[in-house]
C-alpha cells in the first residue's frame, strides 16, 4: 500500500488550507552568457535556452545562506496570511545550512517563533510537495492547527560551475506556505495527494562526498566528488514517467479529470521535461504555469516560487482546480491536487539582519561579510 | 521488423516533426536533428507504445533509425510479443 491509497478525500473530509503564500529571492540575477563565461562551458546562450528553456536566474550572495531565504520566505508567507501564528515549521531542502543539526529551528527562531517544533525534511527537488503532503496530514490529524512550510535551497553552493550539465540549470530561492484547517470547498485547500520514492536510482542526482558514506576526514573518492552530480538524460527519462503517473494517480484520487484542470505546476526542472509531461496528461498548454525561464531551476523552491509568481497568480482563479506535480533526487517523485489558493502573495529580500543563532559567530567573515568589515574597520 | 521500422518513421514525421523524405534506414538520429533529450524522449515514447523495457541508458544520436526498430523488435520478439503499438 502505498501513500496514495492511504489518502482519505471525502467530500466532508477536513483538510488543510493554504492561506498565505511568499518568496524570497537574492537580488542577484545572472544570464546565460555571464554562467557560461563564469565556469569556461563549452556552450552558449542558444543552447542552454533550446534544451532547458532558462534564460536567467537568481544568484545568492557570498554569505546567503539557505536559512536566510527560507526567513525572507517565511515572513512574507506570515505577512501573506495576516493574523495567524503558525505551530510547527517545516523546511524542505537539500542545501542546509549546516550537515547538522537541521536548519529549520533556526529559521523558527530568527522568524520570532519561539519553541514551536521545527524541522527540516529532505526529499530534493520533490521536498515542497514532500513537506505539503507531511504538513497536510499534521493539520488533518489536529496534530498542528497552523503549519509554516517552507521550501528553501541555495544550489550554487554545491553545483561545479565548471560542469556545463548543472551548473546552467539552478539557481537559489525560497518559497513558503502557511496551512491552517479548513474543507475540501475553500480556495487553497489540499484535495489529494500522491508521494513515491525508488532508492534504486540513488546515484542519478547526489554529492557524492561529505556524508557518512564518504565522510570528510577520507580522502574524497573523486575530485570532484564534494559537487552536486546529475545524470541528465536519465534522470530526464525517469522525470517523464514518474511525474506522469504520479500526476494522473492523484487526479484519480481527487476524481479530476485531466481537462479539468486549470493550472498545472510542475517541478521548475527543465522546459521539455514539462512539455512532455503535461503532453502526456492531455493539459493544454494555456493551462500549465510556470517561471524557469526567469529562475532556472530552484530545486525544492521552485513550485511554491511559480505559485508566488505575480504573474502566475493573477492568471488563475481563486479555487481553480491545480495540479502539482514534482520529482527529484532519491528518486522521490510526489503530487498534489490543490484548489487555487485566495491568498494574495507576498514577497521579502533576503534578510539582512544579521543571523544571531550561535553556529553563525564563528565564522562571521564568511557568513556576514558586510557586518566583518565594519566591525574591523 | 517492418511494422516497427514503419511505426517509427511515423513517430518521427509527427512528433518530433522530420521531414519523413529525410528518413531512412541507415539515418542516424544526430542526422535527423534529434538532440540528446529528443532521443530520450524517442526512447519513452517507444516504451510506452509498445510496453517494453528499451534501456534509457542506450538512447544516443548515433543510433540509426533501422538500429532503434531492431531493438523494439528484439524485445517484442521475447515471449510476451504479438504486441501492436498502443497510440
Amino acid at each position: 500500500m502505498n501513500a496514495h491509497d492511504r489518502t482519505v478525500t471525502h467530500a466532508a473530509s477536513p483538510t488543510a488550507v493554504i492561506t498565505g503564500i511568499g518568496s524570497c529571492l537574492p537580488p542577484h540575477v545572472v544570464d546565460n552568457d555571464t554562467v557560461v563565461a563564469r565556469g569556461a562551458l563549452h556552450t552558449d546562450d542558444a543552447w542552454i535556452r533550446d534544451r532547458t528553456g532558462i534564460t536567467r536566474r537568481r544568484h545568492a550572495d557570498p554569505g546567503t545562506s539557505t536559512g536566510d531565504l527560507a526567513v525572507g520566505a517565511g515572513r512574507a508567507a506570515l505577512a501573506s496570511a495576516g493574523d495567524h501564528r503558525p505551530e510547527m515549521l517545516l523546511l524542505a531542502t537539500s542545501t542546509p545550512d549546516h550537515p547538522c543539526p537541521a536548519t529549520a529551528p533556526a529559521v523558527a527562531h530568527r522568524l520570532g517563533l519561539g519553541t514551536i517544533p521545527a524541522f527540516d525534511l529532505a526529499a530534493v527537488c520533490s521536498g515542497f510537495l514532500y513537506a505539503l503532503a507531511t504538513a497536510s496530514a499534521l493539520v488533518r490529524s489536529g496534530t498542528s492547527s497552523t503549519v509554516l512550510v517552507i521550501a528553501a535551497d541555495t544550489y550554487t553552493s554545491i553545483v561545479n560551475p565548471a560542469d556545463r550539465e548543472t551548473a546552467p540549470i539552478f539557481g537559489d530561492g525560497a518559497g513558503a506556505v502557511l496551512l491552517r484547517p479548513g474543507t475540501r470547498d475553500e480556495p487553497g485547500a489540499v484535495i489529494a495527494v500522491d508521494l513515491g520514492a525508488d532508492g534504486s536510482g540513488s546515484d542519478l542526482i547526489t554529492v557524492p562526498y561529505g556524508g557518512s558514506r564518504h565522510p570528510h576526514h577520507l580522502p574524497p573518492p573523486e575530485p570532484d566528488a564534494r559537487y552536486f552530480h546529475m545524470q541528465g538524460r536519465t534522470v530526464y527519462a525517469h522525470a517523464v514517467r514518474r511525474m506522469t503517473q504520479s500526476a494522473g494517480s492523484v487526479l484519480r484520487r481527487a476524481d479530476w479529470a485531466p481537462e479539468t484542470v486549470r493550472a498545472f505546476v510542475g517541478h521548475q526542472a527543465n522546459q521539455r521535461i514539462l512539455d512532455s509531461v503535461g503532453d502526456r496528461l492531455g493539459i493544454a498548454p494555456a493551462h500549465r504555469f510556470g517561471n524557469i525561464g526567469e529562475l532556472g531551476n530552484t530545486a525544492a523552491a521552485s513550485i511554491p516560487l511559480v505559485l508566488a509568481d505575480p504573474a502566475v497568480h493573477h492568471g488563475v482563479a481563486p479555487g481553480a482546480r491545480s495540479l502539482l506535480s514534482a520529482f527529484g533526487g532519491g528518486l522521490t517523485w510526489a503530487s498534489v491536487a490543490l484548489n487555487w489558493p485566495a491568498a494574495v502573495p507576498r514577497s521579502e529580500a533576503p534578510p539582512t539582519d544579521l543571523d544571531t543563532t550561535p553556529l553563525c559567530t564563528p565564522d562571521l567573515s564568511r557568513s556576514h561579510p558586510w557586518t566583518a568589515s565594519t566591525t574591523t574597520s | 521488423m517492418d511494422r516497427v521500422y514503419d511505426h517509427l518513421v511515423t513517430l518521427l514525421a509527427d512528433k518530433f516533426e522530420v521531414d519523413a523524405e529525410r528518413i531512412g534506414p541507415d539515418a542516424t538520429l544526430d542526422d535527423l536533428d534529434l538532440d540528446s533529450l529528443a532521443v530520450v524522449e524517442l526512447y519513452v515514447t517507444l516504451q510506452e507504445e509498445w510496453q517494453i523495457p528499451l534501456d534509457d541508458s542506450a538512447a544516443v544520436a548515433d543510433l540509426t533509425v533501422a538500429d532503434v526498430a531492431r531493438s523494439v523488435s528484439a524485445l517484442l520478439d521475447e515471449p510476451a510479443s504479438g504486441r501492436e503499438a498502443v497510440q
